[in-house]
């Protein structure tokens, strides 16, 4: 248990310490962040809806299409010289170098929620309700759940001819019931409603992210199989 | 040379079953044809459009459950295995399941058209199926982008098994997004207790889509079978 921790944290720390240096994904994805936030407030007109109303539906698209630009790089640095090889004969066994993959990656989005956060409350002067710690808890869960299938569908379209561009087709749909969830919990923490009532909404948030985790384990090997 | 007759063999299996499975459902298709228009009772409310029941229900079964279903399990034999017949078998049903869920995305707004007064309506049903759709669209283009082909079938068979185990959430989820918003001003009807006539004509339309969907997915399996014993020996030959 404690070497599997190791392997995931030695996979997880590498493509972060090269996002770090790098900071390749994390500034593509702040970029898109800021210029989607300059784009939305020239097509919503603010005279006609508040933002706030729209506020957990905008929050969550961003995440979603920001996540996607990160995400879609995930096996590219790897992809070239043939250093995944490389990275697939160490002894790690597969499901920890996926969740290895999913760590690294979700630290990365992580980054880039909060910079949503902190871009559309500027940009449209939200206030973030009276719980920001249970929203931010609600988001963390929905992206937990999205990096989770994202890492192991960015590992099949890098794997494809149309790379990149394929991810977005395979991940939306399935994507369909963390957006669901999420704006609806967003929405209602915003609208500074109860907990109770969002209680429902971010347990299934969290069960979508542990089977998702628990199934990309499982058929990463698969994936990565030469 | 033994495997080569086996083969010969199965191909006449194949033949004969997916022929007499197809004879069956086009027999029927006609029969259940038939039943619709000269037949059944015109429903009292909905009118004659009404009987485009008869197709889209037998389409959403074979499309949605049964070919899915298929697909699912038939990936998740494929990876664990690693037999190539139920690689075979899964994009067979895959193929027959994108033209039956077709079907269904068809018949559905033409019937909505007139008995809700709007071709399109966010009911869970609905939604589900068009992403359904999708993630049969994402199995082909993933088995297709491939320059190996073995990597894509096993990029779209992990598209399958994480498509199938999460379809059930994404209803869930659409139902329950439906139930918090007030619906809309359309008439939705009511679930009638179906009249006999109408159930048995029903019943001819299962039978018939099921009948050839299997027909159809035999032949598409022997077909896959055919281009994979062409890959092997032209392999054979290549390597000689």
């Amino acid at each position: 248990m404690k070497l599997y921790l190791a392997q995931l944290w030695a996979v997880a720390w590498k493509d972060l310490m090269v996002e770090c240096r790098s900071r390749e994904r994390v500034g593509a994805m702040a970029g898109f962040t800021v210029l989607v936030g300059v784009l939305f407030n020239y097509a919503i007109d603010p005279t006609l809806v508040r933002p706030e109303d729209i506020a957990s539906g905008l929050v969550w698209l961003t995440i979603v299409f920001a996540g996607t630009l990160g995400l879609g790089r995930t096996f590219e640095l790897e992809a070239q010289d043939g250093a995944f090889q490389g990275v697939l004969m160490t002894p790690a066994p597969r499901d920890a170098l996926f969740l290895g993959k999913v760590l690294s990656n979700y630290v990365i989005l992580l980054v880039v929620v909060f910079i949503v956060l902190g871009v559309f409350g500027l940009f449209f002067s939200l206030d973030w309700g009276s719980s920001p710690a249970t929203l931010v808890g609600a988001l963390a869960l929905g992206a937990l759940g999205f990096v989770a299938v994202g890492t192991l569908f960015s590992a099949v379209s890098s794997g494809t001819a149309m790379g990149g561009a394929l991810l977005p087709i395979i991940l939306f749909p399935l994507l369909v019931p963390v957006v669901i969830y999420g704006t609806s919990a967003t929405g209602q923490l915003l609208a500074d409603r109860p907990f109770a009532e969002v209680d429902g909404q971010i347990r299934i948030l969290g069960a979508f992210a542990l089977v998702a985790l628990a199934v990309g384990a499982v058929l990463f090997r698969y994936v990565v199989e030469e | 040379m033994k495997s080569h007759v086996a083969t010969e063999a199965a191909g006449g299996g194949i033949r004969w079953l997916g022929g007499g499975m197809s004879m069956l459902g086009l027999a029927l298709m006609i029969l259940l044809h038939w039943e619709v228009f000269f037949w059944v009772n015109t429903e009292s409310t909905m009118g004659v459009v009404q009987r485009i029941f008869y197709v889209h229900v037998p389409a959403a079964w074979v499309g949605v459950y049964l070919a899915f279903g298929i697909v699912a399990l038939c990936s998740a034999v494929y990876l664990w295995l690693g037999d190539e017949r139920a690689d075979m078998a899964a994009v067979a049903a895959a193929e027959g399941g994108m033209v039956f869920t077709t079907i269904v995305l068809l018949t559905g707004p033409l019937w909505g058209k007139i008995a809700w007064g709007t071709y399109w309506t966010w009911d869970p049903r609905l939604t589900s199926t068009l992403l359904l759709w999708f993630i049969y669209l994402g199995y082909f283009i993933v088995r297709g982008s491939t320059d190996n082909s073995e990597r894509g079938r096993r990029f779209s068979a992990v598209v399958g098994i994480v498509g199938a185990l999460d379809l059930p959430l994404i209803h869930l989820s659409v139902t329950w997004f439906r139930s918090l918003h007030p619906q809309p001003v359309v008439l939705k009807p009511e679930k009638p207790t179906l009249d006999p006539d109408m159930l048995m004509t029903l019943m001819t339309g299962l039978l018939a889509f099921t009948a050839l969907f299997l027909g159809l997915i035999v032949f598409r399996y022997g077909l896959e079978r055919s281009r994979w014993n062409l890959e092997l020996r032209t392999r054979r030959t290549g390597a000689a």
